[in-house]
């Protein structure tokens, strides 16, 4: 194997140096016509344009030239020759005398006229298109130069142009001897060639399920290219939980998630190469040449094991023949949080403190004393009485970001290049105190670099060379920036001040003089924020060559392509701190006002930095593809074969155990056929045959075949007549089957062998003489059982899809889906702990079923010259359920997941609060620990008198948001344009975390909605937001259940953007190609029922908040 | 065609595991690897004496805890429930009797092994799994025994067992031990790297206290479970009362007695080699009753656990004594006894507070202040309460109070016995409620576990002298016997003698003598009920804080009745003895018939539907 790819390397490695001069040096005897002309270009670097068959009966030729001119050398070449030539721009071009035309026909008609030209658009020449003589099967495609020499029978032909995503263009040779053609992009078809599994297909000819997102729209004011696609494309499900800058990536799903295994996001493919999520959130939107998402089984279904969960798959811009075009971008962002959680003020939290110690147990000693509460509030001296906002000491109000990206593409007829670097600075919210000279803020300062080459070998060898490298440098707060906006909330208020003055006693100490309390056992915000800061550097670096081969000399339409890609990832970090001086205050004397202060950690604290090493993260990915593909049209009927094998290979630095430490390995063949008759019909099939190491070798092996039809109704000829209202419609449908083997969890490789821990620590016994001497021995531990029988997680997926194009102006896609996974891993639920087994024993038995809908309308209208408008809407659905899971036989039968979606929680049902203590004690007792009057009462379902587990009931929404939905208008006028995009969700609930929210327990901040209603003795709202205040957590309270559920559903203004484009007459003088400046913003506009926090973190509000964004930015094209 | 050809060569690409990976055979292809399953098998032993590991700490009434601390404290506090039970071992030990019978069912393929060690290895697992089914026994009552291992792949319905009734459990365990006594050793040849190992008399003493167990009123004859019975009909509980399940206890007890004393076991006895002071006979009787706890391995350890370090024990209830270092972070002065506790030692006579003609018993929360004669044990010249005064050696060696004098940690010259430490704990002084942090909750500490050789040496640096926590120790025996003898024959001088020696070593008179002289009621040692009282609360005292009293009045059926009582300590919160020395009422516990037993997990009890759930829960 791989002894045959180095072979192939080697072949296409001979390419051989052409030089090049303006002089001919030629001595030949007895040579070809052909091979003299080849010599000619090349020692010139003309091209050269010839019909082989004109060529073939030209007489041999000896000559003898020494630094000739060009012309010369031809004219003598072509001396006495049936053919003549002709030089245009570089190109020499071969053609018939027309006065020997006639003697020397081979052709079948008659071929008269020899015509040339070039074809270009309006950015360039253009390679490939087809040209045909209407009404015969005669043609040629022009080369990589745009030009072409075609033979003509009369001047009555008709010449057809014809490219894809190109509109067809008829010229009429009427006696010229050159046409030259400008083709016009077909608006309506440019974005209609859908990048699918390995290759191209027209959206016109596609059977299977795939979304693209245009470029366009993927470009919003953030450094991260997930947070964009929510909303964007039917059938994607995807949200965002943080705003922190590197930690913001947002999760997304394909038609939802219908397995319970840990791998249920889909494959992502940047040209070709399996990578994370992270990478495809670095990738810059500039550099993208298509997006697509494949969803159903035909489509997925090469990726055999793969792709179960749908795949993402990007390409990225390759360059065009044609003069060095230089885009550049450049954006200033000022971002700043959607939304803040609301603290109480320091008095309230004190006054509600005694509360919460008094309402539990009121012999308890209160923390705060009515003279510092009177003094607090009165703003006293604020280092004896303390009134810290947590929040403003460590967090700014907004922060800049800036982006930069400059690409450059051109190329000739030997090479192609597309090199494109960016450089994304995004900086947090954090402050720095500038008594230390290190920047604690985070500043995630990301560049890439990326270059595509393909270089033309010969005329039907191609070998493209993409390498790219995306660095992240990071620096940050030792703790994140969610683990300061959590710290701010868990922060007493009111016991210190961040830092004291320097006082006389102090005035030769050179650090920070940080509060603290007693002991200094409290948090101090401020001082584990500046501290210190952790540095890190992720570092990704891609190689990859593919080489594409033309075998049409062998057979009309088969080319093989082979491609191999490796990529490095690595990760490490490390922190430097110092241990913080801390200070408590000793004396106060209130009539003078002065005070005195001593350090509590003197041994323990440091000035200087330590350091501590961190996380090193390794891994390397080899990956590989051979693909054998061919493409026929016969008359009406079209074919197309694919055939790939496949093989991976990944290894990481860091394992935990052996079996984690061995490689990962993939290896598949997969195929597609697809047939179509008269662009009516269309039929595909596809398989997957896969391979995984993860199981015994019985399993080893799954076969994955798919099947799919589509039906153009609108190509009909009984459709003709509808046709100006209805100009498209067509209907799809697929079936297949799909392979998962990402099932388990990472850490379980090997499923057929157990997996024994022979030095497990837990399981370990000491002897001898007391501890520290003695014998001590690590025991023996068996966390997995073997089960040889483990295999893959199988998905049926079924897809009916309708197109439907009105007016030529709005176009709907409606698809409907099913889909049913069964062998889901899953832990057997029947066996009893009296077995004693230490690790769950699985098998293969899971069942779900997912169901849904995807729709999107595009409705696009030009109104006059300057005006135009267009809309854009979509809707994903996806609902998934459990159809076989196995779980004990429950008495109540509203225990049983079956039926319910894999992300249904389960809780308790909260009528409200207690009324009293009374009502607690003889209402149905609640098992989770002391509760009594305005502690959560919780419904006993199944009436036994108790309160436990089997009343859990399902409630609310699954986690998972099952609805997703987008839409937006963009219009122009001139050269101003304008757009909008809103955003939304549904059917999703949230919990508020209150164990994490619950005010007093570990110096938790009282939150202010929480100051303002909760159930006190006073007051006693039984329906207010927080129960009855306790200095710790109530374990009564903090169950899952209704009183803390939120529906997690909103809709937000996601983007808007205003744009300037300079006028065409007045880019052409300054030599641009495009000159645009823009205005936009993110996260407006927000339409939730929760006000807490920003609805879309979900039950982590505490963590750092999702960021609204004001951004100006420039594009510009140089040409 | 290519392709295919390529595809099956291939085949070997995914075969990336090497060929020594390891699997449990792995485990038993030499003695050294077994034997790391041989330590498998004692990994599960519950670690005695940590409070997140064992029960009969603060999930009794014997010791009272500050309430953040959360654990087992909420047991005592009457939330136990079926959700997620508390201190719940269902799963755990099963998993360690699996263990162990894997380790019985491979041992015999390691090679390289002499058969009389393969037979003590065999023996010892045998009491591993003897000792984790009496665990669950006594948590549970009746259990599912495992005798042998049911195969991963067994029938849904083999693995659904039933529970075995009492009966049948103690007589599984106690045959277990007995196949493994004969084997194992009579002592540890080599103390320094198998000290901790299972030897002859621990399992003899084991099996004395499971005979005794299922002898007790809980197991034997306890008509309140009657109820409880299995789905196809089985009674779980003998509900008729055994006299011969007392008189083979007694016969176990005589039998472990002997052999602890063929081992040349002995009640300890504070006598150093070297001494450096001379010190006074009251304080080398507190040192005999510390040290039989605190000193490892002291001639009276029949078996110690080596997995359950002290050191963190120590730390978390020795108080800030020294009065140099009262910011000390690692001390934390928790773990409270509470007044009852308190009141349960006997007086300086060896007689119950409530039964010495010559001790004000009425008068007990009235002030005193301490004299001369009380010196060693009182601060002189503290005003405490009356309490405090004339009562027996244990109660100083056990108990720290306020006023009350620290002897040892440092400070070992009991001629200077101004010099000694001694605690403060009214509010705010250094041993009292608000500081912050933690403190003693009844305003009592609790001393005995504290090694006397500890010392503080700074605010951050406190020696500890460490010990594995004694599990069964001479006395524990002597005193089992001395109940099964009385329980099977009546008093009689046999079991007057065990006790006897026990209250010896604790530095008071006999029973005959002191309860003849002092007490009111003169002729209570006299008849069985009588001494069935004096030996329980003998019991009590003797084995305070050593995770014994919550089994021990379980199994009396005694918890009804001392865990229905409140809670109590003084008035922590007041400064001056007066006010100090009142009685508060700290919690209103709550024990019903259902807290006898644990429940089972309600989710265990969903797995598997033929386990039926203890009464009450």
């Amino acid at each position: 194997m791989k002894l045959t790819i180095i072979l192939l390397i080697a072949t296409f490695l001979q390419v051989s140096a052409a030089s090049y001069g303006q002089k001919v040096n030629l001595k030949v005897k007895e040579a070809t016509l052909e091979n003299v002309l080849k010599e000619i270009k090349a020692q010139t670097g003309f091209n050269i344009l010839y019909n082989t068959n004109a060529l073939k009966d030209a007489k041999l030729i000896s000559l003898d030239l020494k630094n000739a001119t060009l012309d010369d050398a031809l004219k003598k070449s072509f001396e006495g020759q049936a053919v003549t030539f002709l030089i245009e721009q570089k190109t020499i071009i071969v053609k018939k005398k027309p006065a020997t035309a006639g003697a020397m026909e081979v052709k079948p008609g008659n071929l008269k006229i020899t015509v040339t030209g070039t074809v270009r658009d309006s950015l360039g020449t253009l390679p490939g298109v087809t040209i045909k003589i209407k009404g015969t099967s005669l043609g040629t495609k022009t080369d990589e130069n745009g030009k072409f020499i075609l033979d003509v029978p009369n001047d009555n032909a008709v010449l057809v142009f014809s490219f894809v995503s190109y509109l067809s263009q008829e010229v009429p040779v009427s006696g010229k001897n050159v046409i030259n053609v400008l083709l016009k992009p077909d608006k309506k078809s440019l974005s209609e060639v859908v990048v699918v599994a390995f290759g191209t297909q027209k959206k016109t000819d596609m059977v299977g399920s795939v979304t693209s997102i245009k470029m366009s729209d993927l470009k919003i004011p953030s450094s991260n290219l997930t947070t964009a696609l929510a909303g964007r494309a039917a059938g994607l499900i995807a949200y965002q939980r943080s705003g922190e800058p590197g930690k913001d990536n947002a999760d997304f799903f394909i038609r939802g998630v219908t397995t319970f295994g840990y791998k249920n996001n889909p494959l992502i493919l940047i040209d070709g190469m399996e990578l994370s999520t992270t990478d495809l959130a670095r990738l810059q939107p500039d550099d993208i040449a298509s997006f697509s998402i494949l969803k159903d089984a035909t489509s997925t279904a090469v990726y055999g094991a793969r792709g179960a969960n749908g795949v993402i798959l990007v390409t990225t811009k390759q360059g065009k023949v044609g003069k060095a075009q230089i885009a550049f971008r450049l954006e200033n962002s000022i971002s700043t949080s959607v939304r803040d959680i609301e603290l109480a003020d320091p008095v309230t939290y004190m006054k509600q403190s005694n509360e919460a110690i008094l309402t539990r147990n009121p012999l308890g000693v209160t923390l705060y004393s009515d003279e510092k509460i009177a003094n607090t509030a009165a703003g006293l001296n604020p280092i004896i009485y303390p009134a810290n906002d947590w929040r403003k000491e460590i967090f700014k109000n907004y922060t800049m970001n800036q982006r930069a990206n400059l690409n450059v593409s051109g190329g000739g007829d030997v090479a192609k290049y597309f090199i494109s670097g960016s450089l994304n600075k995004d900086n947090g919210m954090l402050k720095v105190d500038h008594r230390n000279n290190f920047n604690n803020n985070i500043d995630l300062t990301s560049y890439s670099l990326r270059s595509n080459i393909t270089i033309n070998l010969t005329k039907t060898t191609e070998m493209i060379v993409r390498l790219s490298g995306n660095f992240d440098d990071y620096t940050g707060p030792l703790d994140g920036g969610a683990g300061m906006y959590n710290k701010v909330v868990h922060s007493n208020p009111v016991l210190f001040p961040e830092y004291y003055p320097v006082d006389a006693d102090h005035a030769f100490v050179k650090h920070i003089m940080y509060g603290n309390y007693d002991q200094g056992g409290y948090t101090n915000p401020y001082a584990d924020l500046t501290r210190g800061y952790m540095n890190s550097s992720r570092s990704l670096m891609l190689a990859q060559l593919e080489a594409k081969q033309d075998l049409s000399s062998v057979i009309d339409g088969l080319s093989f392509r082979v491609m191999m890609n490796t990529n490095r990832t690595s990760y490490f970090d490390v922190r430097r701190t110092y241990n913080p001086y801390f200070y408590t205050l000793t004396g106060y004397n209130p009539d003078a006002n002065t005070y005195s202060i001593k350090n509590i950690n003197e041994p323990s604290a440091t000035e200087y930095l330590d350091y501590t090493q961190g996380d090193r993260i390794l891994s390397s990915t080899f990956y590989t593809e051979s693909m054998l593909n061919y493409n026929h049209q016969f008359k009406k009927h079209g074919f197309s074969g694919l055939l790939v094998y496949m093989l991976q290979n990944n290894v990481s630095a860091n394992a935990p155990d052996l079996q984690q430490s061995l490689p990962f390995r993939n290896i598949g063949l997969s195929g597609r056929a697809t047939y179509n008759y008269d662009s009516r019909y269309y039929l595909e099939y596809n398989f997957g045959y896969n391979g995984s190491e993860r199981f015994s070798a019985k399993h080893r092996f799954g076969y994955f075949p798919s099947a799919g039809f589509a039906w153009s109704i609108s190509n009909e000829k009984f459709f003709e007549q509808i046709k100006p209202v209805v100009n498209n419609l067509r209907l799809r449908a697929t079936y297949g089957f799909i392979g998962n083997d990402a099932i388990g969890s990472p850490s379980d490789r090997f499923f057929y062998l157990s997996n024994v821990d022979m030095n497990a620590g837990g399981r370990g016994a000491t002897f001898g003489n007391g501890q520290g001497a003695g014998t001590s021995l690590n025991g023996v531990n068996i966390t997995r059982y073997a089960n040889d029988d483990i295999t893959w997680e199988r998905s049926t997926k079924a897809n009916l899809a309708l197109e439907v194009g009105l007016f030529n102006k709005l176009k709907l896609t409606a698809e409907v889906y099913s889909e049913k996974r069964k062998n889901i891993l899953m832990s057997r639920a029947s066996i009893p702990v009296t077995m004693g087994l230490t690790a769950d024993v699985r098998s293969n038995v899971g069942e779900a079923s997912g169901k849904g809908v995807d729709l999107s309308v595009d409705y696009q209208q030009n109104i006059g010259k300057d005006l135009w408008f267009s809309a854009t809407g979509n809707f994903t659905f996806a609902r998934s359920k459990f159809t076989v899971y196995e779980e004990p036989v429950y008495d109540e039968k509203y225990r049983s997941r079956i039926g319910h979606s894999i992300y249904q929680q389960y809780g308790y049902i909260a009528e409200r609060l207690f009324v009293d203590d009374a009502e607690a004690a003889n209402s149905p007792r609640q098992n989770f620990g002391p509760y009594g009057g305005g502690d959560i009462k919780y419904t006993d379902v199944n009436r036994d008198g108790q309160i436990t587990a089997a009343d859990m009931v399902p409630i609310g929404n699954p986690t998972l948001p099952e609805i997703v939905y987008g839409f937006g208008f963009s219009m122009g006028y001139k050269s101003f344009d304008l757009s909008a995009f809103f955003q939304g969700l549904g059917n999703e609930s949230f919990w508020i975390d209150a164990n994490a929210t619950s005010p007093f327990n570990n110096q938790t901040q009282l939150l202010k909605a929480y100051a303002d209603s909760h159930w006190s003795e006073d007051f006693r709202d039984v329906y207010a937001l927080w129960p009855r205040l306790s200095p710790d957590i109530n374990n009564n309270n903090n169950q899952t259940s209704t009183w803390f559920m939120r529906d997690g559903s909103f809709l937000r203004l996601k983007q808007v953007e205003l744009g300037y484009k300079l006028p065409q007459g007045l880019q052409q003088r300054l030599h641009l190609s495009n000159f645009r400046i823009y205005l936009n913003a993110s996260n407006l506009l927000n339409f939730s029922k929760f006000k807490l926090w920003d609805v879309e973190m979900g039950g982590n509000g505490l963590g750092y908040p999702i960021q609204r964004v004001f951004n100006i930015g420039l594009n510009m094209s140089l040409r | 065609m290519v392709f295919l050809a390529v595809l099956s060569s291939c085949k070997k690409f995914l075969d990336v595991v090497p060929d020594n990976v390891a699997t449990i055979d792995n485990a038993f292809t030499m003695r050294t690897q077994a034997m790391k399953f041989l330590f498998t098998c004692y990994s599960f032993m519950p670690k005695n004496g940590q409070l997140a590991d064992d029960p009969a700490m603060v999930g009794g009434d014997e010791l009272w805890e500050i309430p953040e601390r959360g654990a087992f404290l909420d047991m005592a506090k009457g939330f136990q429930s079926k959700v997620g039970p508390l201190g719940d071992r269902f799963q755990v030990m099963y998993q360690g009797i699996r263990d162990c019978n894997i380790f019985l069912e491979n041992i015999g393929k390691v090679p390289d092994m002499q058969e009389t060690e393969r037979r003590r290895w065999i023996s010892e697992v045998k009491f591993l799994k003897a000792y984790y089914h009496f665990i669950l026994v006594r948590m549970y009552g009746p259990i599912p025994l495992v005798k042998t291992n049911l195969p991963i792949s067994a029938d849904v319905n083999q693995v659904k067992v039933f529970r075995d009734p009492v009966d049948s459990c103690f007589r599984y365990i106690a045959q277990l031990l007995d196949e493994a006594a004969p084997a194992l050793p009579l002592t540890i040849i080599s103390p320094s790297t198998e000290a901790g190992r299972i030897t002859r008399p621990i399992a003899l003493s084991l099996r004395a206290k499971v005979m005794v167990t299922a002898a007790s009123p809980l197991f034997n004859g306890n008509s309140d479970q009657a109820s409880l019975k299995n789905g196809n009909g089985t009674q779980l509980f003998n509900i008729n009362y055994s006299k011969a399940k007392w008189d083979s206890a007694a016969t176990a007890c005589k039998k472990a007695i002997d052999a602890c004393t063929d081992a040349g076991m002995k009640l300890y006895v504070y006598n150093p080699s070297f001494q450096q002071f001379d010190l006074t006979d009251m304080i080398k009787t507190q040192l005999s009753i510390r040290n039989a706890v605190t000193e490892k391995w002291n001639s009276e350890i029949i078996w110690a656990n080596t997995q359950s370090n002290t050191v963190g024990l120590q730390q978390l209830i020795s108080s800030w004594w020294d009065p140099l270092y009262l910011d000390g972070v690692i001390t934390k002065g928790e773990l409270s006894p509470p007044l009852k506790i308190a009141e349960m030692f006997y007086t300086e006579n060896g007689v119950p507070i409530d039964e010495d003609k010559t001790w004000d018993y009425a008068g007990r929360y009235a002030l005193r202040t301490a004299m001369d004669a009380d010196k060693l044990y009182i601060r002189k010249g503290y005003i405490t309460a009356a309490l405090h005064f004339n009562r027996e050696p244990r109660f100083y060696a056990d108990l720290g109070f306020d006023g009350g004098v620290y002897y040892g940690q440092g400070r070992f010259d009991d001629k200077k016995y101004m010099d000694l430490f001694y605690l403060e704990s009214k509010f705010k002084q250094r041993n009292g409620e608000g500081k912050y942090g933690a403190n003693t909750v009844t305003g009592y500490n609790l001393k005995k576990l504290i090694n006397f050789q500890n010392t503080i040496n700074s605010s951050n640096d406190y020696s500890v002298v460490d010990y594995p926590y004694p599990i069964m120790r001479l006395a524990d025996l002597y005193l089992l016997y001395a109940e099964a003898l009385n329980e099977s024959t009546g008093p009689s001088p046999e079991v007057n003698k065990y006790i006897d020696l026990v209250r010896q070593r604790a530095g008071l008179g006999s029973v005959a003598a002191s309860w003849t002289n002092y007490s009111t009621n003169p002729a209570k040692f006299q008849n069985q009920d009588g001494m069935r009282e004096i030996i329980h609360q003998e019991r009590l005292i003797e084995l305070a804080f050593e995770s014994q009293r919550l089994w021990d009045l379980r199994r009396w059926k005694e918890s009804s009745k001392e865990l229905n009582n409140p809670i109590k300590g003084w008035d922590l919160s007041q400064t001056t003895p007066i006010s100090y020395y009142r009685v508060t009422v700290i919690y209103n516990q709550t024990f019903g018939l259902k807290d006898y037993f644990w429940p089972i997990a309600e989710e265990n009890i969903t797995d598997n539907r033929n386990l039926v759930q203890n009464l009450g829960w």
